[in-house]
């Protein structure tokens, strides 16, 4: 009797286990409606829908990290930005395909001979939004100067440092003072950090102006919850146009399974920074769409120039000819989520120059093991990797330790530390060789000059020592320049000192991949990540 | 018992003091310059110069050190780097969001665990008794995250009845939060649920072989007496230690379940501040927690006292 109770109760704990792994299989196979009260079956031809119809509704949008201060001097990570840039405007922005500065506050802008000194016009039918201290004034020139100046001085991580003074020519007209000539000038002037913003807003907050952002942009913030979510509401009185949308809500969400899930369950309607196998889940859902750009982004191994063996020009030759990058990049990106890269600056800046992807030391295994030999390593050494904990670098050392083993007897220890601890080490120069990656803005300078430069040894951009006269004044004299044509002669010619000097091995441009909800119409997604609603030629709407 | 009860409460200044000191101690040797990670890496050097300056880390440990200890006997645990906040208001603010997911969670393990340990005790070795208890033992060799995870594709992603992520809020109705609440308690609950479970079975089962029961039944006092009054008053102590233990690690379960969830509690704050080497926000938030272990400690003590009062802590007669 009690054999046959046990057992009874065997087979109901079975079917209960059965039921729970039953939630893991893959839920479109369950057939029926199963994934989506939204799905695709709400959603228009979106050319067939009036105009006035595209009006209503709030994007919910999932951020992979949470921001932490929304004052535009303060931030310091890369999610506040997509923020900042909804609540207020940068007095010129980006094109969408990243190839030039375009107006957007200024109308339009000359410099003097010298770069030292640049005028803008100013729209005239831009306003703030209403908030505790003002109510809904006009911006003028007066806000370019408080802003800007603010950013100059206290800008935490110094994103205004050029700029010496503004002076306000009238009510529309400013003229920019650098301290000396700095082309980088326009494109620091596109960051969210140098956001236009009423004094008396920021001066009435005071520590809280973080949570009571205000600007001209298209929306303005209502509520931040830390660790929650943002909640924009529409600005109605938004210089370019009328948002379709009645707001935005950014919500945090820092692990992709649950962005991919929440993404299914109609929760958000974008999700942002997709990876790994959450790709191929957005991919096979047919009630989502999946979209990816090439991104800013390089990911790369720098040696040790310094000390070591690899700051032997052939030692480090023979690492780099030692590794079959194609298929190194096939094994880091299951998903296909990156591209192969070949130079130390992405393809989207206009600074990249595909004639030099052929000086890269191509896969040679047997000349890699000659010239370890002539460099007198013939049996090898042992060589400390460092990279931080993220899966795709973990990998990438893994996949990499087994090429010098292989090809050059090389034993490569791998050193894996979360952030904090993995920058020391890479800034202070003691890696061998570390893993990273370097994304900004299409301007050559902010990678070059950040990763090349001697005057960057011992920032985490340049750990490894890199120092070359030549290129320091190649790169300081592409600085001097307005000119965008002659400044890409120069970085190319400094690209092309750096690639023959085998420092790194730059191996993959990740891409940028969202996923969204079949609702989502007039999203352009772009290189730099920016999340732009609405502009002058963009207007996000809801089909649903 | 009021001599106890100050006395205890005596006894959590220094063991306070202790854990303020180790957790200063131990935010200072993870390596990694808080200054450097929180720029990120593209800060220029000066700037990283700049707000090590501002945060006082270029002063001494020892100064650092004492300049702590004078701050908290003062109540001030400083401002949180990244957020450039209090540390006092970014604690306060998440701390109510934990103690509601654990309160409802050890709610829900009480109510589920315990009148399902009295049954399958008293209906030794039936079918109940053994659906139950295999379910339990797998409830407590569950872990948290996969449980977290399969409540989520089920519930959420697959029959689109509970939200996945986040937490509800009462200006969108009763039902917006309700439903927020429900798979992340849920996923906290079963642990202790399973344990109570177990434990109340195996007491329960320890005091109906007493005599003293069978002489209960011998007098024609109603089953359900025996059982709900006079047995379970015995079988008590064993799981109120059991509830003392498993709430203390509600908070620490409530670190991964808010981690799935997305829920906005101390947890998430936590794992953010270390990555972070928020070095005021880390020690701040391990203090309170630290503090809250040592509360739910006494509290059981004291319950202890409560329920048998025979337990004597001054260890002067009784027997201990």
């Amino acid at each position: 009797m009690k054999n046959i109770k046990r057992n009874i109760a065997l087979l109901l704990v079975l079917v209960f286990s059965l039921t729970l792994i039953a939630g893991c299989g893959d839920p479109d196979k369950k057939g029926g409606d199963t994934t989506g009260n939204g799905g695709s079956k709400g959603v228009k031809d979106p050319t067939t829908v009036a105009e006035e119809d595209k009006f209503g509704g709030v994007l919910k949008i999932a951020l992979s990290s949470t921001p932490k201060n929304l004052d535009p001097i303060l931030y310091t990570g890369v999610y506040e930005s997509n923020i900042i840039s909804n609540v207020c405007d940068t007095i010129v922005n980006y094109s969408q395909d990243l190839s030039e500065i375009v107006p957007n506050l200024a109308t339009e802008w000359t410099s003097n001979e010298a770069g030292t000194e640049y005028t803008f016009k100013l729209r005239n039918d831009v306003y703030f939004q209403k908030g505790k201290y003002q109510d809904g004034r006009q911006m003028t020139a007066e806000d370019i100067k408080y802003s800007l100046e603010r950013s100059a001085k206290e800008s935490s991580l110094n994103r205004l440092g050029m700029l010496e003074k503004i002076e306000v020519i009238n009510e529309f007209e400013v003229k920019a003072y650098l301290n000396e000539p700095n082309a980088a000038f326009l494109t620091a002037l596109t960051d969210a950090g140098n956001s236009i913003i009423p004094k008396e807003e920021v001066e009435g907050h005071g520590d809280k102006f973080g949570f009571n952002l205000a600007g001209t942009g298209p929306f303005a913030l209502e509520e931040f919850k830390i660790d929650q979510e943002a909640i924009l509401k529409r600005n109605d009185k938004y210089w370019a146009q009328k948002p379709y949308l009645d707001g935005i809500t950014f919500k945090f969400i820092t692990d992709r399974n649950q962005m991919t899930n929440a993404l299914r369950t109609r929760e958000i309607d974008i999700a942002t920074d997709l990876g790994g196998e959450s790709v191929k889940i957005v991919k096979d859902d047919k009630n989502l769409k999946l979209q990816e750009v090439p991104g800013l982004h390089v990911a790369y191994l720098y040696m040790n120039l310094m000390e070591g063996p690899t700051a032997d020009k052939k030692v480090r030759e023979a690492i780099i000819r030692a590794v079959d990058i194609d298929e190194m990049v096939k094994g880091i990106y299951q998903y296909d989520e990156a591209q192969r890269a070949y130079l130390a600056l992405p393809p989207g800046s206009w600074g990249y120059d595909e004639s030099l992807e052929d000086l890269v030391p191509s896969y040679d295994p047997e000349l890699a093991k000659k010239l370890l030999k002539e460099a007198g390593y013939e049996d090898g050494f042992s060589l400390n990797i460092y990279t931080s904990d993220a899966p795709a670098r973990v990998k990438m050392a893994t996949i990499l330790q087994g090429y010098l083993k292989e090809n050059l007897n090389i034993d490569l220890k791998i050193n894996t530390a979360e952030w904090g601890t993995f920058s020391e080490i890479a800034s202070k120069g003691k890696a061998d060789i570390y893993g990273m990656s370097w994304t900004w803005y299409p301007d050559p300078f902010f990678f070059l000059n950040k990763m090349f430069h001697s005057s960057e040894i011992g920032a985490l951009g340049n750990g490894q020592g890199f120092n070359n006269p030549e290129v320091d004044k190649l790169l300081d004299d592409a600085l001097k320049i307005t000119d965008q044509e002659e400044r890409a002669k120069l970085y190319k010619e400094a690209l092309k000192i750096i690639t023959e000097s085998y420092a790194r091995i730059d191996y993959s441009n990740e891409k940028v991949i969202y996923g969204f909800s079949p609702a989502v119409e007039g999203f352009q997604m772009r290189a730099d990540q920016k999340k732009i609603f609405v502009s002058e030629d963009i207007n996000v709407w809801l089909n649903d | 018992m009021l001599k106890t009860i100050f006395k205890r409460l005596l006894q959590l200044i220094p063991i306070l003091f202790l854990v303020s000191t180790i957790i200063f101690v131990i935010t200072r040797m993870i390596p990694g310059d808080p200054a450097a990670t929180m720029l990120g890496p593209q800060a220029p050097v000066d700037a990283v110069e700049q707000l090590r300056e501002e945060l006082g880390l270029n002063k001494s440990i020892g100064e650092q050190y004492l300049i702590y200890l004078k701050d908290i006997i003062k109540g001030d645990f400083g401002r949180s780097y990244q957020y450039g906040q209090s540390v006092t208001s970014l604690l306060f603010e998440r701390f109510p969001n934990t103690l509601l997911l654990s309160i409802v969670s050890l709610f829900l393990a009480l109510i589920i665990g315990i009148p399902i340990g009295i049954i399958s005790a008293t209906k030794h070795y039936s079918i109940f008794d053994y659906v139950s208890m295999i379910i339990a033992l797998i409830g407590v060799s569950m872990p948290i995250f996969w449980l977290g995870l399969m409540l989520v594709l089920i519930f959420s992603v697959n029959l689109q009845w509970l939200p996945s992520i986040g937490m509800g809020s009462l200006q969108n109705g009763l039902w917006d939060f309700i439903s927020h609440l429900i798979l992340p308690s849920v996923a906290l609950a079963t642990i202790p649920a399973a344990t109570f479970a177990r434990v109340t079975r195996s007491s329960m089962l320890d005091v109906v072989k007493e005599d003293y029961i069978k002489s209960l039944r011998s007098k024609g006092i109603k089953e359900k007496s025996v059982i709900w009054k006079h047995a379970l008053k015995n079988a008590l102590p064993p799981i109120v230690t059991v509830i003392g233990l498993q709430t203390s690690s509600l908070l620490s379960g409530a670190i991964l379940t808010e981690t799935i969830f997305s829920w906005p509690g101390l947890g998430r704050l936590i794992v953010d501040a270390i990555q972070n080497r928020d070095y005021m926000l880390i020690q701040g938030a391990v203090l309170l927690i630290a503090f809250i272990f040592v509360f739910i400690n006494l509290i059981v003590d004291i319950t202890y006292l409560y329920i048998n009062p025979k337990i004597n802590y001054d260890g002067k007669g009784g027997d201990k």
